[in-house]
């Protein structure tokens, strides 16, 4: 058992192990989405690529996403590589890789119901649906768009608490 | 003085905080709860929150990736 407040701790435990604070994480996040908008000129989004996978997805079972409104632009000329928000996307996993390598923690979890196999999936549709209809998640919709000063931040904002809070007591109740 | 395991692995953010709130809930002054935990956020927010209301908190980490969370209910 170790003490953190008396135990020194070495250079890779102070950066590498032990999570940063809220502080140093939003600081480092705003340097980055700050950098992104400079680079290639466009603010930081995640979920968009997503509908373009998943007409890419639609086309080898033989549906004709291009014929759809929905993909009408976007899906013939997409290339994963030269997609800036697939390549932040990428780069997210492959981040989030590192760190958990880099502090030693590195697990695969195993699953510990169908309850919660259940939930994971669920959770997920109903996100996919969300992002779509909301044309973004809570990185697109709201923080890239309210530094921008776009009043549709605050009513995704607004909505997401709803959601958050409905989602919460439904987890609550049925799922632990 | 009584001590319980509870065991949250595989589990994630908030089910983990949860689950420790409702066990501590039961328990009487003195007692020990020991949370397994392999998600890394409730490595944060469930000590946090204990500290917050003035329980002793201690965190052992017993693999790669996987921790026990020792909080002794203090009030």
């Amino acid at each position: 058992m170790q003490n953190e407040t008396e135990k020194k701790l070495s250079f890779w435990e102070a950066y590498f192990k032990k999570e940063w604070s809220y502080t140093a994480g939003g600081v480092m996040l705003v340097i980055l989405a700050v950098s992104l908008v400079v680079v290639t000129g466009k603010a930081w989004g995640v979920t968009g690529p997503f509908a373009v996978w998943g007409g890419k997805l639609f086309e080898l079972f033989g549906v004709s996403a291009e014929s759809l409104n929905f993909w009408a632009e976007g899906i013939a000329t997409y290339d994963f590589f030269k997609d800036i928000v697939s390549m932040t996307d990428l780069g997210i996993v492959l981040g989030a890789l590192l760190a958990v390598l880099l502090a030693a923690s590195f697990k695969i979890k195993k699953m510990k119901s169908w309850r919660q196999v259940v939930a994971a999936v669920l959770g997920g549709v109903l996100m996919g649906i969300g992002a779509r209809l909301a044309l973004g998640c809570n990185i697109g919709s709201l923080f890239s768009a309210l530094p921008a000063f776009s009043l549709h931040g605050w009513a995704f904002l607004l909505f997401f608490f709803l959601g958050a809070a409905v989602g919460s007591q439904m987890l609550k109740r049925y799922f632990m | 003085m009584a001590e319980r395991t509870l065991d949250c692995l595989g589990e994630a953010c908030p089910v983990p905080l949860v689950k420790t709130q409702k066990a501590l809930e039961e328990m009487a002054v003195g007692d020990v709860l020991i949370v397994n935990i392999d998600h890394s956020c409730a490595m944060k927010n469930i000590p946090d929150w204990a500290r917050s209301v003035g329980h002793g908190v201690e965190i052992e980490e017993v693999g790669e990736g996987e921790w026990d969370i020792i909080i002794q209910k203090m009030k």
